[in-house]
């Protein structure tokens, strides 16, 4: 088993690297601390627009040029920004390294970003925002977590349309060069490449990369409410949040080996209470959640009007149930299926590199295969149901999208 | 793990009762793919039992003669199964990946379940819970353009068979209906049996002849009535659109066709979201959230697809500018470059695709469920790399979008 080793650039890039000798691809993940987070006051959004604004010619190609070379270079590749993070991945074959990363090192250093290219990435995302009124479960979860924070965690990564209209190119352009930065980004790689030769590779292509970056807003919450959007939908959306314990919590395997009892498979309490015997819906679950310094667990049901009382009752009342414990069978085959799905993640040298660039982000460090079976496997019967019973899952933030307000949703 | 050529192996057999099993052995992967392959669908039902496949899919979960719905639930995740199933307008595929100390296990289950007691008291709540999935995908137009647009494309033939059928279909529908069903579509002629990644072979075989001895030989016809696709245009205003969902179908090739690597690269050159024409036509002017093109390759049968999602005001102009392109596309042919560059990805894809078992999984056994063979990722690889202009171009001489038909879902 390979361990990813890790190392932190002079220019503030944190730079991962597992090798595969085997393998003849090689997977990247990027993460570049540009977010709706951290948008300026007034420009929500703009984190969205930048990244649809770089694709339009860097260095010395323009947009198609640009494009072409990904290409001929055989790179599969995806970006798009999120809450907390743009996010640059591709794949492509280990010997044409060097050669992709001095493409994303223009991308990154030398976009042209030209006003007049601005307007048809402005009209995509406005586009996509108006989009989420045909998306009622992204649109639920969108005003609940706006409902739980009353810092920019709580903002919609699509922007808000005023700012979106108005935003102009020299805004953003001055907010490109203090935001897009070395400090707080997150390069991992995984694939049949040498750490040693990635480092240099690295640092040609992008050591006179420089910049502090913005950083992150703290965390503030909003009182735990209910909230109702009417429309007139086939199916009630239905949302919960509850706190949880944070990533780097002593007891956060308890924690996640709690929420996978609740909704970890088919034999898990959601499915088999809600779903498997009474038919209330196609989908429900409760997953664990969060933002850099704030965890939280997710829940979901989507059922019909007639039924969404009763739905939101059961979903309730089975995650409160937790409290009360779990039983050795529960906790047994839980651990099973984590320890399985670790493996065959692990499998896929894509998510292998997503999975250590979330680590070093939330963590600031990667964890071993080994360490995280080492953890699951110290949590015992007793341990966990101290910990439930102590820590009691309740208060939660809820949102309802559908014809009707529910009852339950007080 | 990636696959090394002297690493993996194929097998292959065909057992007594007519079940074909298959299996790509790779002793250095971690884990253990394996599922059933039921070459069954939408496109096999009368219209009376519309949906039935699908509903039958989920009712396998519900256990068999020996095993209750929460039993079988506990046991998949006793072994900590990655598992699923899904139903299409041609096939329903069960699947799963386990550590391989678990595959015996997770074989006897799926076994197992091929042969449901279809209970009426889980018939009744499972029928509450497609209902559900029904009304699920009615809040979402983006869904619904394909499920309506094939529908009228294939106007009348069977591949425009809706998966999940109706709220009326499905309530109506009988565990008699589906019991019958049952009995001449899961038949082991209509069966492969699928494993990818760490598998013992021979006791694999030995297994899972003995679990289907009792199993009555069968063979399940397939209807293949000619398709005469509608050609045209075609606006239906839906109340829960706020946006414009646009699709395009058009004669392609089937899944048994030679041709289909130059389809792919068809599609790719046209419709690749970040560098395609239609990227540079739509997306990079603006006028577009999204816009997309792609092939399905269906049995004796096959379509290019597009797919576009826009703003009302956008609808005309959308429309034009892919007319336009097709014509284009059409009357000058793909250039060599454009060749080079979707081959480059798909080479690249390609070595990705050999990672995990699960994937092996779904390519090998669709694969042979439509051509009864079987091929490696270096075959697929180094016919990717054989196509040419000249192939992908004869595609065009056909002239497919001059018959296309535009189907679009805008707001009521």
């Amino acid at each position: 088993m390979a361990v990813a080793q890790v190392e932190t650039l002079p220019n503030g890039l944190t730079l991962a690297v597992e090798e595969r000798p085997w393998n003849p691809g090689v997977a990247m993940q990027l993460l570049v601390p540009v977010g709706a987070v951290n948008d300026p006051e007034g420009m929500e959004g703009a984190a969205s627009l930048l990244e649809g604004w770089l694709w339009k010619g860097a260095g010395s190609r323009d947009a198609r040029a640009l494009a072409d070379a990904f290409d001929d270079l055989g790179v599969r590749r995806g970006s798009s920004s999120a809450l907390e993070h743009t996010t640059f991945a591709a794949q492509f074959l280990a010997d044409k390294l060097p050669a992709v990363l001095s493409l994303y090192a223009d991308v990154l250093m030398r976009p042209h970003l030209r006003a007049e290219a601005l307007e048809a990435v402005r009209q995509i995302a406005l586009q996509e925002l108006a989009s989420l009124e045909d998306q009622p479960p992204k649109k639920m979860f969108t005003a609940l977590r706006r409902t739980v924070f009353a810092s920019p965690h709580g903002r919609n990564p699509s922007g808000q349309k005023a700012h979106l209209e108005s935003l102009s190119a020299e805004a953003l352009q001055a907010d490109f060069a203090r935001r897009y930065a070395p400090r707080g980004a997150i390069l991992a790689l995984v694939g049949g490449v040498r750490f040693e030769s990635v480092r240099e590779a690295v640092w040609s292509a992008l050591g006179e990369w420089k910049g502090e970056g913005a950083g992150y807003p703290a965390v503030e919450l909003r009182p735990a409410q209910a909230i109702h959007l009417e429309q007139d939908s086939a199916q009630v959306q239905i949302g919960l949040i509850y706190p949880d314990i944070s990533f780097d919590h002593p007891e956060f395997y308890s924690a996640r080996l709690a929420a996978q009892v609740l909704s970890g498979g088919s034999s898990s309490r959601l499915f088999t209470e809600v779903r498997e015997k009474r038919g209330l819906v196609y989908s429900v679950y409760a997953a664990p959640n969060g933002v850099k310094g704030y965890s939280y667990l997710t829940a979901y049901a989507g059922t019909t009007p007639e039924r969404a009382d009763e739905t939101l009752e059961v979903l309730q009342a089975e995650i409160a149930r937790l409290s009360e414990g779990v039983t050795e069978e529960e906790l047994e085959r839980t651990k099973v299926g984590l320890r399985a799905a670790l493996v065959m993640q692990d499998e896929s040298s894509r998510s292998r590199a997503a999975s250590i660039a979330r680590d070093l982000y939330l963590l600031g460090r990667v964890r071993t295969l080994e360490e995280i079976e080492a953890q699951i496997a110290a949590v015992d019967g007793p341990r966990i149901n101290r910990y439930l019973a102590a820590n009691p899952y309740r208060n939660p933030w809820v949102a309802t999208l559908g014809p009707r307000k529910l009852v339950g949703a007080e | 793990m990636t696959q090394t050529k002297s690493a993996v192996e194929f097998k292959q057999a065909t057992l007594g009762n007519g079940l074909t099993v298959i299996a790509e052995v790779n002793p250095e992967a971690r884990s253990v793919a394996l599922g059933y392959f039921c070459k069954t669908g939408s496109r096999d039902e009368s219209p009376e039992v519309a949906g039935v496949s699908h509903f039958l899919e989920h009712m396998l979960f519900k256990g068999s003669a020996t095993r209750d719905a929460l039993g079988v639930n506990l046991e998949f995740d006793q072994m900590g199964a990655q598992y699923n199933a899904y139903t299409s307008e041609e096939n329903t595929v069960y699947y799963g990946a386990v550590l391989p100390e678990f595959a015996p296990r997770l074989l006897e289950l799926w076994t197992d379940l091929m042969r449901p007691a279809l209970r009426q008291e889980d018939f009744d709540t499972e029928k509450q819970v497609i209902l559900e999935e029904i009304a699920l995908y009615e809040d979402r137009p983006n869904v619904m353009l394909f499920d309506w647009g094939r529908a009228q494309y294939f106007a009348g033939h069977p591949l425009g068979h809706s998966v999940l059928g109706t709220t009326r279909s499905i309530t109506a529908l009988t565990r008699a209906q589906m019991a019958d069903y049952l009995a001449r579509r899961y038949v082991p002629g209509n069966l492969v049996l699928t494993l990818a990644g760490r598998v013992d072979w021979e006791r694999t075989l030995e297994q899972v002849a003995q679990l289907t001895a009792g199993w009555p030989k069968g063979e399940a016809p397939r209807a293949y009535p000619e398709v005469k696709a509608r050609v045209g245009e075609l606006r239906e205003p839906y109340p829960k659109a706020t946006q414009t969902y646009l699709a395009v179908l058009a004669p392609g090739v089937s899944a048994q066709d030679p041709r289909r690597y130059a389809a792919s690269i068809l599609a790719n050159i046209l419709g690749e979201e970040g560098n395609s024409r239609l990227h540079w036509a739509l997306t990079d002017r603006g006028l577009v959230e999204s816009v997309g093109a792609g092939v399905d390759e269906a049995d004796r049968a096959g379509l290019f697809y597009i797919y576009a999602q826009t703003h009302p005001v956008n609808e005309e102009a959308v429309k034009g500018v892919i007319r336009e392109e097709l014509g284009r596309l059409e009357r000058e042919g793909v250039r060599p470059e454009e060749l080079e560059r979707a081959k480059n990805k798909l080479a690249t894809a390609l070595v990705f695709a050999g990672e995990t078992p699960m994937q092996r999984l779904m390519s090998m056994g669709l694969g042979y469920i439509y051509n009864q063979t079987y091929e490696p990722l270096s075959e697929i690889a180094r016919k990717v790399e054989a196509v040419t202009t000249a192939d992908v171009n004869a595609l065009l001489e056909e002239k497919p979008f001059s018959r296309a038909f535009y189907y679009s879902l805008v707001p009521a």
